[in-house]
């Protein structure tokens, strides 16, 4: 662990900057609204003022309680699930272009959900562990993908099949919302991808799952940084390289999965998140993954924020604005001479 | 459709340029195997050279599109008998048959004829110029800009003229930016795709903050375009794009030739005396103009352009470029496409895009898993 120390900037350092950040991204996400409420409203009645209207004061009241403070609690959730998530799939796949929602993880996860709940499963009950399972067969079939011949060599090719796999689920989902109705009622707002309009409830639903996926996380840090030198680096001190990427494609298959369940499928994080906090911590895998923890929400609450404020009093779907951000890092990614091998 | 004068690699015999092969011209030159010669009518030195495998795979093409096409005219949630159908085409038969094919079927029927050939051609050339089956204009990110403008014509400007030229300006943009990103297409081969997804994304995340920001009822008029459908057709673009496909057709297959030879490396074309530069920029060019007018009409359906070219090339000879097969091809493919829309679910309709994407889609990672035994070159 103490090697990790010689890179050039301390770790805990940046880890207590970038949570500063977050908090007052968190704070803004509390004063900022599509409706009514605007930041000064919202201000004093954090404060606990009383000015104005009673009335008025109860309704900031209640938008920043019920609406917003919920929302900002799920940005959090989502936004560190899905940076983790995506930096363990590049690390297993040894592809800095590895993205849970390119590579038709959330669109698996979202395909099995519409199937569960055309079979006649209510939406309430079984979301979490279907979207898991869904999630678990987008994962796996990418990797089988990924090692066929000539596929697993080649990043962008491996995105491309990603791409490809993506959009047909995604065909697919939106064929059942077509065909059954009661589908696509239950699930049209969470089809697009927002954290608007959720609950508590729904994050309570899915933390037991993220405590196990971070409990896992933790457990394989070291192994995954010694397979990061290499197959035989890794068996030579005594890890098994096998077990380590099954451990990770569960975990990638449990965040996912989870967050997907509450938030619908949302792209381009997985792959921003992983992007900046290498750029900052470096190729170590575990210092990478400590940095996405406030980094991931820090781009899904302030992506959230945008959506808010651009159409008002309308908003936008999240995914829209984090395909804003991604398509082009992507682009960036790609462009670069040399894609950089994990 | 003259099928046999636009399927053919037109070959001047005996070539006259050429003083060391002139004493060998004097004598009747023997056609190549696998191929016919066609004596044109009003010059005797002049002949052209048939492919036997690519006409006869034009004529099987263009069968099955009829075939299709007056499926398409019989099915659907009124029955016409084919006979019925051809006769209310020609203006007979009792009223009701009449109306429903000529007003409601023909319509679309050309509708998504014209759209098929325009992608699948345009699909063609673009493989072609790119020397890579994948880089369709679908995949590139051309489609998803042409309708991020034709979008913001609809929500913004609400006439129906405008989406053709809106269209031809967004995909005229995007390929500009693809293009300038990757370097050009030939330098990086997958790279240059990826980048095309990316642009895509962006253009398809754009269309979508359009449709966030306007009234739900206007949303609702620019829905089908964001899926790929035939219900949102205006006349006004079938007619733009019927014009526009015509002279396309007549440009690809002046430029068969040097497609064909384009295929080679760059040096080898330019030996052959091909102006290797124009040729691609024509040929861009052509591609780019047929998808936005496509898109014009029915939204992006970017898969038929992968999948046209495919089918013709397995069907015809791998000597040229099938671009007359392609453009058939698509046709079919995109009244199919339709066709199943319509009855599978009735009376819900799926939108062609999605009954597209849902066949194409295995096909593509068919395409890309693949041993790459079989790349195009």
């Amino acid at each position: 662990m103490c090697q990790a120390g010689e890179a050039r900037r301390p770790l805990p350092l940046m880890f207590v900057w970038l949570s500063a950040c977050l908090a007052a991204v968190c704070f803004l996400s509390l004063l900022f609204g599509a409706g009514e409420i605007g930041p000064g409203a919202s201000l004093s009645s954090l404060l606990g003022m009383r000015e104005g209207a009673a009335q008025h004061a109860e309704e900031a009241a209640f938008v920043i309680h019920e609406l917003r403070l919920p929302r900002t609690m799920l940005g959090l959730v989502v936004g560190m699930a899905l940076g983790v998530a995506g930096a363990l799939l590049q690390a297993v796949a040894r592809n800095p272009l590895a993205e849970p929602g390119l590579l038709g993880v959330s669109a698996g996860s979202a395909f099995a959900v519409a199937i569960a709940l055309m079979l006649g499963a209510s939406a309430a009950t079984l979301r979490v562990s279907v979207a898991q399972l869904g999630a678990l067969g987008g994962c796996l079939c990418v990797l089988a993908a990924a090692r066929m011949r000539g596929v697993g060599n080649d990043p962008v090719r491996l995105v491309l099949a990603g791409a490809v796999l993506s959009g047909l689920l995604g065909a697919l989902t939106s064929m059942i919302l077509l065909v059954d109705q009661r589908t696509a009622d239950e699930i049209r707002f969470w089809i697009v991808g927002s954290l608007a309009g959720r609950h508590l409830e729904d994050l309570q639903a899915i933390l037991p799952s993220l405590a196990l996926a971070g409990v896992i996380t933790l457990l394989i840090g070291r192994p995954l940084a010694a397979l990061a030198l290499g197959e035989r680096v890794a068996v030579g001190l005594g890890h098994h390289p096998r077990l380590v990427r099954l451990l990770a494609i569960g975990v990638v298959a449990l965040l996912v999965g989870a967050t997907t369940a509450v938030a619908g499928p949302i792209a381009f994080v997985g792959l921003v998140v992983p992007f900046a906090a290498r750029a900052l911590a470096g190729p170590d895998i575990r210092r990478t993954l400590w940095l996405c923890l406030p980094l991931g929400p820090l781009v899904v609450i302030g992506a959230d924020i945008v959506s808010r404020l651009v159409v008002q009093p309308s908003e936008l779907p999240l995914g829209v604005l984090t395909a804003l951000i991604g398509a082009p890092v992507l682009i960036l990614v790609v462009r670069s001479q040399r894609l950089p091998t994990l | 459709m003259d099928l046999s004068s636009s399927s053919v690699m037109s070959h001047d015999a005996p070539q006259t340029d050429g003083a060391m092969q002139a004493s060998r011209d004097e004598a009747q030159v023997a056609p190549p195997t696998g191929s016919w010669r066609l004596p044109l009518p009003f010059s005797a030195a002049h002949a052209v050279l048939l492919d036997k495998r690519s006409v006869s795979a034009n004529l099987l093409l263009g069968g099955l599109l009829a075939v299709v096409a007056l499926l398409s005219l019989c099915l659907g949630s009124a029955l016409i008998s084919p006979l019925a159908a051809i006769r209310a085409l020609l203006g007979q038969g009792d009223a009701m048959a009449v109306f429903v094919v000529q007003e409601l079927r023909l319509a679309r029927l050309m509708a998504g004829l014209l759209t098929g050939a325009a992608f699948a051609l345009a699909g063609c050339l673009m493989q072609t110029l790119a020397r890579n089956r994948l880089a369709t204009p679908g995949i590139i990110g051309i489609d998803n800009g042409a309708t991020a403008f034709a979008v913001a014509s609809v929500v913004g400007l609400g006439i129906s003229l405008a989406p053709p030229p809106m269209s031809l300006a967004g995909a005229a943009v995007a390929t500009a930016i693809t293009f300038g990103l990757a370097g050009g297409a030939g330098t990086r081969g997958y790279r240059f795709i990826v980048a095309g997804i990316g642009v895509g994304a962006v253009f398809g995340a754009l269309t979508q903050l359009l449709l966030a920001r306007v009234a739900i009822d206007v949303a609702n008029s620019a829905y089908p375009w964001t899926v790929g459908s035939l219900n949102a057709r205006s006349g006004d673009a079938v007619l733009i794009l019927g014009v526009g496909l015509a002279v396309g057709v007549v440009i690809a297959q002046l430029l068969a030739r040097s497609m064909a030879v384009l295929r080679f490396s760059d040096a080898v074309a330019q030996g052959l005396g091909i102006r290797v530069r124009l040729c691609r920029l024509l040929a861009l060019a052509l591609a780019v103009g047929l998808t936005a007018l496509a898109v014009a009409v029915a939204g992006p359906v970017g898969l038929v352009a992968l999948i046209g070219p495919e089918i013709a090339r397995h069907l015809s000879s791998r000597r040229g470029v099938p671009l007359v097969g392609s453009a058939l091809a698509g046709a079919v493919l995109m009244v199919a496409a339709d066709l199943a829309g319509r009855l599978l679910f009735a009376p819900i309709e799926i939108p062609v895009g999605i009954v597209t994407a849902v066949v194409g889609g295995p096909f593509l990672l068919w395409i890309l898993l693949r041993p790459a035994a079989r790349d195009l070159t």
